[in-house]
């Protein structure tokens, strides 16, 4: 299980465990307060640390093991830090059938990680799935929402690109914002 | 209704599952998730059948029966599916009975052994993942088959709320809290999971390799911890004269359920340390003497003190920690031998305002209902208990209850663990339990909401106490017990419309100058709400020790022979008189055991014989407890092993443990149940009744303990409220009484339809008194003490065993972290605790279990024990010592290491 890194960034990680406890709060009463808290946890982080599963768990008054095993049956939550983008490779028949290994494979050569890791600086994690339901597509990848279909393995170095401007922008825009 | 199971007809009951009507005729259908405590989970699926007319196989865990269903689980077809199941259950894992703890019990094994399964035949998948980190249990991966089981009865059973099931499909596996090693979880070892697993996945770590089941002898008999009165089974080695492994059993009052102490912590019997020989202190050591010699010199120092300055300077203490049948020797002999009545026990400490309080108002001194009825009642008002650590099987049926959506309301001064599982946690602070009941009742009869018929007809007095009442406003109430109004009005409310409330206190009610006044409060609401005399509701003390309940009941109590017999009533002492054989009973009452102690700094004391009393280290205010004892001019202690007061001893008698001899006690229910013997005592240590036969006969006085039966017949045939409990009857499971004949089934529910003992329940007036010793400017902390989970009174038995000491080794001062934070102080660091009457020195635990002004530690750790500070003032009726409060300062001391604190619900950081 991975805790709150002081980020490089700077940002206040103490200050997002505050934001935790007022959604926290603002769930307690109503039932089945647990996954709605866990999905907020996991946007407000990108992962669920350590921190927030004891805060959850004290605060809603759930043994730590009824958290946790929501955490870890669900995949959309994570204990350990995503990347910005996450890059879900479908392996389902019909990708697979169409080479979706090979993008696999070409993805984990050019991130330098395995499935399940995130890349050093933090943009990508990989991750695989089980059929997105769109096999006319095949083979497919997701990145966050977007899809990219019929993806070669000579397309992957393209498709990382644009999401990496795409981070270098937002954030000149963030500095942008900061500066006005 | 009639079914067909393998051709044969068998009867079977509306509701009853396939798999009931199989087991009650002896027909084996293999099982695994099933078992009775957790529920029919139908997880497994190795109990299939097939039924005509269904398609595919069925689980006949939960499948229902119906007249007329033909089944068949003996078909090679079922057989055939059965052996599927089981042979892929044997490749999930590692399964290998050689080395196995479970082998001989394993259901899996029973399984494999009844359709024919010698291995898999697949591959299997040892993972090799051990986890020994806990101190008592060990989880062995390889041999989880995923039942659930342990999950459940961890959640649902014992409500503990630690296992779980993480990860999915074939990474599914149980877990402790956010998967960390057991020994870093919440996990407080009660070992549940280790008694529900069907395999060798959970075992108990302290039995490795000391022998299995089969080849252990099984004594059943009564925990010797807690008031509860758990059901264990002990697993003996003869030839070692140990036991190896307890079990719970599944009975009433446990239900297989028992704590920590309960199932491990048991050494204790076979310490080396325990006394062995008598020994009598000459030029300032003990030195080993026989039998007679001790005896002999004991009868002599007794009859020549007794001679020259009267019977009253003679004073016992029997013990709730010893059989009845010992209580009832020690009561008889100080009566019928040395003619007075200073008999007292360690209830004065405990209980003594119970006893007095509910005797006063409804008749009869003990807990009014039942154990099981907390199921089903539909608000638990708990006050003043801190039942996870001190009673942790009532809590099990508590959280169980709340579970299933019975209210609970939980009241104390300390964030106590129970109050995780409440409805309503109500801070109140400390002693100020009767303005906050007395408010409560106010509002209660404000809204009507009392029950006028059960006032008027079950009471003497009703009006008068409308009347009292009426000035106890919740507003004022407020005022003095800091519960904010709109609280008040909450609690009042939840109580006053509830069809059935059951309220449970314990010494947080008893343990202060106004404790019987607080009992006497708690009577009074619930004979205003008239849930008395019925099956869920009543007001339940939980007595402390195992056996306190029968030490009362065997008049080991200075106003009272056994089963309540006035001694100050002039018919009763004529009819004991003739019952014993004896004249010139003494007529008055004898002293309580606080002035037995003062009366000896005046002389008037010059004789105590304790029995089973570590009194220097449990009465309040130590130093001058020791000065009072060092003023004896003879002191005789009866125990099992050496503790602070032995050290004060001219005589010291060894004693038998629980399972060295038989007897019964009676637990908080007022259950009368059996003790075995199960292994032989060490040395020459004798029962307490052989003594009191032994010394009698030096007095010229056959007692007639010849046995422990011939000893209990004796009480039996001269009490009332005993007289139809026999060893015959009670062989099996307990009797409640009152049972006064042999046909009588027991009485679980006290005062039946508001019939109360007494006639007419009596209201009492009572009031505010403030604690003895109020916090100041120079001693600003209000001390209160009690138990711990994992240690039990001066830790003669839990220091004793293996491994308690090492989950929970020295005391600690827990301190709200405002006040730390105020001082500095961290977990870990050493402080100073200081009050009018002594100091100690030790580490301190910043948890919000304090609030802020109050400071908590208790009495198990002889080094640095609560009552060194404790105030010695006591409860004006009953002489019942203030341990719950008393003004304290503390300083630091030095930096301790830094202590790793994670999550909440702990009994320990």
């Amino acid at each position: 299980m991975e805790k709150i890194q002081k980020c490089s960034c700077g940002s206040d990680e103490e200050g997002l465990l505050e934001r935790l406890e007022e959604i926290i709060i603002s769930f307690k009463d109503k039932p089945g307060a647990l996954i709605p808290v866990l999905q907020a946890t996991q946007s407000l982080f990108g992962f669920i640390p350590e921190e927030a599963i004891l805060k959850i768990s004290e605060m809603l008054n759930e043994p730590l093991s009824k958290v946790y095993g929501v955490i870890t049956f669900y995949s959309f939550f994570s204990l350990k830090p995503r990347g910005q983008f996450l890059i879900r490779v479908c392996l389902g028949t019909a990708c697979y059938v169409q080479g979706a290994n090979e993008v696999l494979t070409a993805l984990k050569q050019q991130l330098s990680i395995d499935i399940g890791e995130t890349s050093a600086d933090k943009l990508f994690t990989l991750d695989v799935g089980r059929c997105f339901g769109a096999c006319g597509l095949a083979p497919i990848i997701m990145v966050n929402e977007e899809v990219h279909q019929w993806v070669k393995p000579s397309d992957v170095k393209k498709i990382l690109n644009t999401y990496k401007k795409q981070k270098a922008s937002t954030k000149e825009e963030i500095n942008q914002e900061e500066i006005s | 209704m009639q079914i067909k199971l393998n051709n044969r007809l068998y009867e079977a009951q509306e509701g009853e599952t396939v798999l009931d009507v199989a087991k009650r005729n002896g027909i084996y259908i293999p099982t695994l998730c099933y078992h009775a405590k957790t529920g029919q989970a139908a997880k497994c699926r190795a109990c299939i059948v097939a039924v005509d007319g269904m398609r595919g196989f069925q689980t006949s865990c939960n499948l229902k029966v119906r007249e007329g269903m033909t089944i068949s689980s003996e078909s090679k077809e079922v057989t055939d599916a059965q052996r599927m199941v089981v042979d892929l259950m044997l490749s999930s894992g590692h399964h290998n009975c050689l080395a196995c703890e479970r082998s001989g019990t394993c259901e899996l094994q029973d399984a494999c052994y009844h359709l024919g399964i010698e291995k898999t035949t697949f591959s299997d998948h040892p993972t090799g993942i051990k986890d020994e980190s806990s101190e008592f249990i060990v989880i062995d991966y390889d041999k989880c088959i995923q039942c659930g089981r342990c999950v459940t009865a961890c959640n649902h059973t014992v409500v503990n709320e630690v296992l779980g099931f993480g990860f999915r499909g074939l990474q599914t596996t149980i877990m402790c809290d956010d998967q960390i090693p057991m020994g870093e979880s919440s996990c407080v070892q009660c070992g549940e999971c280790v008694q529900l697993c069907p395999t060798g996945a959970l075992t108990d770590k302290k039995s490795r390799g000391k022998g299995r089941y089969a080849e252990l002898d099984k004594v059943d008999t009564t925990c010797p911890y807690c008031g509860v009165g758990c059901q264990l089974t002990l697993h003996v080695d003869r030839e070692k004269n140990a036991v190896v492994r307890v079990t719970g059993r599944e009975v009433w009052p446990n239900n297989g359920m028992l704590c920590v102490k309960g199932r491990y912590g048991y050494e204790f019997h076979a310490s080396p340390k325990r006394l062995q020989y008598p020994t009598i202190r000459r030029n300032g050591k003990h030195e080993r003497v026989t039998w007679d010699e001790a005896l002999d010199f004991i009868a002599d120092r007794i009859k020549t003190t007794v001679d020259k300055h009267g019977p009253d300077v003679f004073s016992a203490l029997g013990s709730g920690r010893i059989t009845n049948e010992n209580n009832y020797a020690i009561q008889k002999f100080t009566r019928a031998v040395i003619k007075t009545n200073n008999i007292d026990h360690c209830a004065r400490t405990c209980h003594a305002p119970t006893v007095a309080g509910l005797a006063h108002a409804f008749g009869s001194g003990a807990a009014t209902n039942s154990i099981d009825e907390i199921l089903e009642t539909d608000v638990i008002f708990v006050i003043g208990s801190n039942m996870t650590e001190a009673h942790p099987v009532v809590s099990y049926y508590v959280k169980q209850a709340a579970q299933k959506g019975s209210k609970l309301i939980v009241c104390d001064p300390r964030r106590v663990d129970i109050a995780h599982w409440s409805d309503l946690y109500v801070q109140l602070k400390v002693g100020t339990d009767v303005p906050f009941l007395n408010g409560l009742m106010n509002e209660i009869l404000k809204n009507g909401w009392q029950d006028e018929t059960f006032m008027n007809n079950n009471t003497e007095n009703p009006e008068d106490m409308k009347a009292w009442v009426k000035d106890f406003t919740v507003e004022k109430a407020s005022a003095i017990c800091g519960v904010p109004v709109e609280t008040m009005l909450l609690v009042a409310k939840m109580l006053g419309e509830a069809k059935k409330v059951s309220v449970i206190y314990c010494l947080g009610i008893t343990e202060h100058v106004s404790g019987t006044d607080n009992v006497k409060t708690i009577a009074n609401l619930q004979m205003i709400l008239g849930h008395l005399g019925k099956r869920g509701g009543g007001v339940n003390p939980l007595r402390g020790q195992n056996n306190v309940q029968g030490a009362c009941d065997m008049g080991a109590l200075p106003n009272v022979f056994h089963n309540y017999q006035s001694v100050t009533n002039e018919k009763i002492i004529e009819k004991m008189e003739k019952d014993w054989g004896v004249s010139g009973l003494s007529r008055k009452e004898g002293y309580k055991l606080p002035t037995m102690l003062h009366k000896a700094t005046t002389g008037e004391t010059k004789i105590l014989f304790c029995v089973g009393d570590n009194t220097v280290q449990t009465e309040p205010n130590t130093a001058k407890t020791i000065k009072e004892i060092e003023a004896l001019d003879f002191l005789v202690v009866v125990d099992i092993f050496p503790n602070m007061t032995t050290e004060y001893a001219d005589v010291i008698l060894p004693d038998v443990c629980f399972n060295e001899d038989e007897g019964t006690y009676s637990n908080l229910d007022r259950r009368v149940q059996f003790l075995r013997k199960a292994v032989t005592a060490p040395g020459e240590a004798r029962p307490t009744w052989w003594i009191m036969q032994e010394l009698g006969k030096r007095f010229g006085v056959d007692l007639k303990f010849t046995s422990t039966n011939a000893t209990w017949e004796d009480m039996r045939k001269t009490g009332t409220i005993m007289g139809g409990i026999t060893y015959e009857r009670i062989q099996n499971l307990g009797l409640q009484w009152p049972c006064p004949t042999v046909q009588h089934p027991g009485t679980p529910v006290l005062h039946l339809n508001g019939k109360f003992t007494r006639g007419k329940g009596l209201f009492s007036q009572t009031n505010y008194r403030p604690q003895a010793e109020l916090p100041d400017a120079e001693y600003p902390f209000v001390l209160s003490t009690g138990r711990r989970l994992w240690h039990y009174h001066t830790g003669t038995q839990t220091r004793n065993s293996v491994g308690l000491e090492n989950i929970f080794p020295e005391e600690l001062l827990e301190i709200s972290p405002a006040d730390a934070k105020m001082m500095n102080v961290k977990t870990g660091d050493m402080v100073k605790a200081t009050s009018r009457r002594g100091t100690i020195t030790v580490k301190a635990w910043v948890t919000e279990r304090s609030p802020e002004g109050v400071v908590w530690c208790a009495f198990h750790f002889r080094e640095a024990h609560a009552n060194v500070l404790t105030n010695d003032a006591y409860d004006n009726v009953t002489e019942t010592p203030e341990y719950k409060a008393c003004a304290i300062k503390i300083e630091k001391v030095s930096d301790g290491v830094k202590v790793m604190e994670r999550g909440f619900r702990q009994a320990r950081p």
